[in-house]
């Protein structure tokens, strides 16, 4: 290994690519790890867009400033503050950059790039390239990791799978120096050597069974992580997106964009009426989110959504047949127009289920797509520190700061979106600063590339100047002994092969079902006391069955059986900091809604869980630590509902309806 | 019958099919099977219970969770590549039947309506496999190296906006772009054979993906900057030249990507770009 | 085609369209004249200024007149020579092409790859085809199949009828198997002009879009539908053409009516070799 200092990129989504690039073109060599190639990574499934100012919305009176604001009160203000100010500052430019890479992004007639409502916003904001976006801006960016692979500067490593993170030191001078992953077609294990490792691993849908996530989003890298010592944060903050495909295998995702450009979310208002959809007139139709959200209508952020769809369905047994599952409705929309904007999704909807959807309203369900929380991650402020926190802002009114980069942090600084291991990074959605306790549609992709561009910087000069001793002067027996404790590991899950005659409970595929179903729920979009215990004692037996799980597959060539049975040791490890950091979180705040806690409640937990992994229980020890704020003042939010909790029988439109009937 | 109309046609098809399903039959899924490179392969037989929306990855996982084959001897799970679920990520590409799709995609409802139907699967035959249905795609982004398939822009650093382009170049940008890099206009070309060697990969058909992404790149106000070097590559051994106009890609490819336009594009631009350097005597 | 320094690789694009130019220049344009000679057996009938009072008398002469004017053509085994140079040319790469791909017709049954597969067996039966039309016609290798009869450029539609019968007397079973393969071999032949034709305007980037490349196989459909009934009114025209009539019609054309091409012994190989391409 030559002396050159080296960073570890883990993960070949947008944080990651973005990252890569950015370190590359530094100049510090990057090793790339991926369980896939990096073209294929889970961001190609994000489909709405991207959001940032844009000069038209400015025009209209909306700034980067309100950008920020908008996403603390859609995260409930659990997020950090100052990372959201630099990440809305930094999101106009990110476009640019985006589209000098040759993102098709939508045009308008004159040849400026197109906007779209998404939720959380009164203004178009959201940047969009049909109904893929996701998945045009991971090619962009995979295309310039190409290029910077065939110069030599980046060393692609796909199919090969991050087992753990190298540390040396204890306490505070711990320091992450490198990482043992092994090859999943040759199963060779060894360890890397690298000054500074970046996670960009992407969220832990797995953990739920079927999510909107791809089959790679299992959390294992995080949970590796974590369970190595860094601290993972807000694990209870998983958000469900209110429309997705209920399949078999996968929800799949139907994009917020959906709404964003005009559908409309509706049950027959009389209950159990079987006619078609379209033969059911307007005014027996119960438009939820318009009648319940006169203001933002159908897109009001996605947990208030997701809690409206369930609550009608579960609650009020009102679902389309009977069933869960309600209208999206877009046909009132020109069918050419769909095409041209949402093709990418119609075609998905087409395909897996059969209906045309510029025909046929779609039917949809909520399901888990996105992790709030992540690994724990700290930074420097920037040049903004107000006296005292703003108040809400309102459009028009005079902006607190502007828009240049290094307000929120400062660009560079060693330890943003750094872990509590030094030289271990977060980054994308596996960091837990930006969403707080509801991610805004189209931030998602705007917060790993940020993330992998403005924190590239920080872990280049980590790198230069902040690491005592370069890794490559590092001991070789702390990389052996690394190596050999995940050999060993896997040595012990594969003696178990043939071991339990059978006992299908202790098949790790068997487990994994089990675990998806009992955090689907109890964990998910309605949580309670009781159930969040019954949950924790399930994960216990989950736990116990997996310390004696038999695998079904010995060979030492391409076994997935044995990658994956590692995967769920690692989920049942977060599952339970996501059940018990629920069940401690005694109070309602976006996307974790206790029906025995109903509100929220900031004197006591307007904090951030963070979960610690206790090596002697193996479970979490969860501690409350302050939001970091400053920046903003707390502010209820309703988003304008009409009839607020109490007096739910009141809905006059059903009611009507019933009456009509 | 016009393209839209055969599409048309097959989704009327699908339609009758999964109309005509059978509620809780079983079907079977004959794999064929391969424990690693230079193995022999063999067939293994799985009677599947068929759940509701029922797709071939969830088959799969069912074998998974059960690898027990039709003759009740216990066997391995089966290896196989996959990632989106929902026919973006290209990773689940495999032979259905005789013919290549993603498998996420593919419902049993329309490929095994009834009881005891089989359904088939078997790795990519262009690619070697690794094991299983799992093959290695490598030599496919090489593919897109050697076309150089990116805009060579100067830096990550905020540097303005891009160029302007009008919505309908737009949309033709954007259909190029919307290649997964899966690999169906490969498996279907009779023009792109299994090279397992890989050097010879860049004297090899370079195949329609990246030709199509050359294109793609060319039409960019950057990236037609590289315009030559793309031709170039693409006039050589293994070019657009070697393409046998059997046009099974566009026919095959999941997305609708124009690849055919894309090989005559190209093949437009290697003519002129020859022409040009016959006359002004580069190279 | 390994060796990354051999020629093949070098000149790789040129061979390739070089390959596609000469399917068309000068082989495409030749076959489509050929065909016209050689379908005057069944429209030279139209030929008012024939010799003759029958239709098919005056087609005969017409086909004699025509083949005579060919053989008087200067510089023609020059022009033969590039003909065939040309050919074997376009037969050898079409082969080296042909064997790099594997087709699959049993599992993607798209017109377009029937098509890919008929143009590379049409191009294996043509070669083999165009061998023994030239080699038996022109060269006179008549030893090819059992019966075969000489063909001679003085006595052009009596010998050619002769030749795809077996006999000069009746048709043999020799000629049957001749017949056919002459029917089998112009229909292929026909095709993978018309199908190469259509696929050299997307190689060489003509039609780019599919509607142009739609329009564009219309055309050259035509084309192929033209140049097939042709061809076939030509092997059927001489396959049923009688021996005694025809030779009756090019004798009486000799002996005074119609000019008869002045030649020395000298030149006489020089037109002989001429029209046998000119003719199957």
């Amino acid at each position: 290994m030559s002396d050159e200092k080296r960073v570890i990129v883990v993960g070949g989504g947008l944080a990651g690519l973005a990252a890569s690039v950015r370190i590359a073109e530094a100049g510090v060599p990057v090793d790339l790890f991926s369980m896939v190639p990096v073209k294929r990574s889970h961001s190609v499934c994000a489909q709405g867009g991207i959001n940032a100012c844009n000069e038209v919305a400015r025009q209209q009176g909306y700034s980067e400033y309100q950008h920020f604001d908008e996403t603390l009160i859609g995260g409930d203000f659990l997020n950090d503050q100052h990372p959201v100010l630099e990440m809305a500052n930094w999101a106009p430019k990110i476009i640019d950059l985006l589209d000098r890479m040759g993102v098709p992004f939508n045009r308008t007639h004159e040849g400026f790039r197109d906007l779209r409502l998404f939720g959380g916003s009164l203004f178009k904001r959201t940047h969009f390239s049909g109904a893929t976006t996701g998945q045009q801006l991971l090619y962009a960016l995979d295309e310039q990791t190409r290029r910077f692979a065939a110069e030599g500067k980046i060393n692609k490593m796909e199919f090969w799978e991050f087992l753990w993170p190298i540390t040396e030191g204890e306490g505070a001078d711990k320091r992450c120096v490198g990482i043992v992953a092994q090859d999943m077609r040759t199963m060779q294990i060894r360890s890397f050597r690298a000054d500074a490792v970046v996670m960009a691993t992407g969220g832990c849908g797995l953990v739920f069974g079927k999510s909107t996530n791809s089959i790679i989003c299992t959390g294992g890298a995080a949970s590796r992580c974590y369970q190595a010592g860094a601290w993972y944060g807000n694990p209870e903050m998983i958000q469900v997106h209110p429309t997705a495909i209920p399949g078999a295998d996968k929800c799949r995702l139907m994009s917020e964009s959906a709404r964003g450009e005009g559908g409309r979310v509706w049950v027959p208002a009389k209950k159990g009426d079987t006619r078609k959809p379209k033969d059911i007139p307007e005014n027996e139709r119960y438009y939820i989110l318009e009648e319940r959200y006169p203001k933002y209508g159908n897109l009001v952020p996605r947990d208030i959504a997701t809690r409206e769809i369930f609550d009608v369905c579960v609650n009020e047994g009102m679902g389309v047949n009977g069933t869960n599952q309600v209208y999206l409705d877009l046909t009132h929309r020109d069918p050419e127009y769909l095409t041209e904007k949402l093709g990418g999704i119609m075609d998905i909807y087409e395909k897996f289920v059969g209906d045309d959807p510029r025909y046929t309203p779609m039917r949809i369900f909520p399901a888990v797509h996105y992790s709030m929380g992540g690994l724990w991650t700290t930074y420097t402020p920037g040049k903004y520190q107000p006296e005292s926190p703003v108040g809400e802002h309102k459009p028009g009114n005079p902006i607190p700061v502007g828009n240049e980069p290094g307000l929120g942090l400062t660009i560079g600084a060693h330890n943003n979106a750094m872990t509590n291991i030094s030289g271990l990074y977060a980054f994308g959605e596996v960091n837990f600063a930006y969403h707080g306790a509801t991610r805004l549609g189209a931030n998602a992709l705007l917060s790993c590339i940020f993330d992998g561009l403005c924190n590239g910087v920080s872990v280049v000069n980590y790198v230069r100047d902040g690491v005592p001793a370069p890794a490559s002067e590092l001991s070789q027996s702390v990389y052996d002994r690394a190596a050999q404790i995940e050999q060993d590991k896997q040595d012990k899950l594969l003696a178990s092969v043939g071991s339990g005659k059978g006992d299908h409970s202790l098949n790790p595929y068997v487990i994994a079902n089990e675990l998806g179903e009992e955090m689907n729920a109890a964990s998910t979009v309605v949580k309670t006391g009781p159930r969040l215990e019954k949950c924790l004692a399930k994960l216990d037996e989950l736990s116990e069955r997996y310390s004696r799980c038999e695998l079904g597959d010995g060979a030492m060539w391409t076994n997935q059986s044995l990658s994956f049975a590692r995967s769920v040791g690692d989920m049942i490890i977060l599952a339970e900091a996501i059940a018990k950091a629920g069940l401690l979180r005694e109070e309602s705040r976006g996307s974790h809604y206790r029906t025995d806690f109903p509100e929220r409640d900031d004197e006591k937990f307007w904090k951030a869980s963070v979960a610690k992994y206790n090596e002697s229980t193996g479970k979490s020890d969860i501690e409350f630590m302050p939001v970091k704020a400053g920046l903003v003042k707390l502010r209820p939010r309703n988003y304008g509902k009409v009839d607020s909790g109490t007096n739910k029988e009141k809905i006059p439109p059903k009611q009507v309806a019933e009456a009509n009937a | 019958m016009s393209d839209a109309e055969a599409h048309a046609y097959d989704a009327d098809m699908r339609r009758a099919n999964r109309r005509k399903a059978v509620d809780g039959r079983s079907v079977i899924f004959k794999i064929k099977r391969c424990d690693g490179p230079g193995k022999p392969s063999r067939w293994e037989s799985f009677k599947v219970p068929v759940e509701e929306g029922a797709n071939v990855i969830s088959s799969l996982k069912w074998i998974a969770a059960n690898p027990v084959t039709t003759e009740g001897s216990k066997t391995t799970p089966v290896v196989w590549d996959s990632g989106c679920l929902e026919e973006v990520c290209g990773a689940c590409t495999m032979v259905i039947n005789g013919r290549v799709r993603q498998s996420c995609s593919c419902l049993i409802d329309e490929y095994a309506p009834l009881e005891g139907d089989v359904i088939t699967l078997e790795p990519m035959s262009k690619f070697p496999v690794i094991r299983d249905l799992w093959v290695d795609r490598d030599r496919l982004f090489s593919a897109l190296t050697r076309v150089k398939a990116w805009v060579p822009i100067d830096g990550t650093y905020n540097m303005g906006a891009g160029p302007k382009e009008s919505p309908e170049h737009q949309q033709m940008r954007y259909a190029l772009s919307e290649c997964m890099s899966c690999g169906c206009c490969l498996e279907a070309c009779p023009q792109y054979t299994k090279v397992e060697d890989e050097e010879k990969w860049d004297t090899s058909f370079v195949g329609a993906h990246a030709i199509s992404q050359a294109r793609l790149f060319n039409e960019h106000g950057t990236g037609k900057q590289l315009k030559g070097e793309r031709y170039d590559a693409l006039s050589g051994p293994g070019g657009v030249s070697d393409c046998g106009n059997a046009q099974n890609c566009v026919k095959v490819c999941p997305k609708g990507i124009p690849l055919t336009e894309s090989i005559g594009a190209v093949g437009r631009g290697t003519t002129i770009h020859a022409i040009k350097q016959f006359f002004q005597g580069k190279k | 085609m390994s060796n990354p320094d051999g020629p093949m690789q070098k000149h790789h694009f040129l061979l390739r369209r070089l390959h596609s130019l000469t399917g068309i220049l000068p082989i495409g344009v030749f076959l489509i004249m050929h065909l016209t000679t050689n379908s005057t057996i069944a429209w030279g009938g139209l030929n008012g200024r024939a010799h003759g009072d029958g239709w098919l008398d005056r087609a005969i002469a017409t086909f004699q007149h025509e083949v005579s004017f060919i053989n008087e053509t200067p510089l023609l085994l020059l022009i033969e020579i590039t003909l065939w140079a040309s050919i074997a040319f376009h037969s050898i790469l079409g082969v080296i092409y042909a064997v790099s791909g594997n087709m699959n017709n049993g599992s993607y049954k798209y017109g377009g790859n029937t098509r890919y597969m008929l143009q590379r067996v049409t191009g294996y039966v043509g070669i083999l085809f165009i061998f023994y039309h030239i080699a038996t016609l022109r060269w006179g290798w008549t030893w090819l199949v059992p019966g075969g009869v000489k063909w001679s450029h003085e006595n052009a539609a009596s010998t050619l009828a002769a030749a795809l019968q077996g006999s000069t007397e009746q048709f043999t079973e020799w000629g049957l198997v001749v017949a056919i393969f002459y029917f089998v071999g112009v229909t292929m032949l026909v095709f993978h002009f018309a199908n190469g034709l259509w696929t050299a305007a997307i190689t060489w980037g003509f039609t780019i879009s599919r509607s142009a490349q739609k329009r564009w196989g219309y055309a050259c459909a035509a084309l192929g539908a033209g140049l097939m009934v042709m061809a076939w009114a030509s092997v059927v025209g001489f396959a049923t053409l009688d021996y005694d009539q025809a030779r009756e019609v090019e004798e009486a054309m000799k002996s005074g009516h119609e000019p008869v091409p002045q030649m020395t012994d000298d030149h006489t190989e020089t037109a002989t070799a001429e029209h046998s391409n000119i003719d199957g």
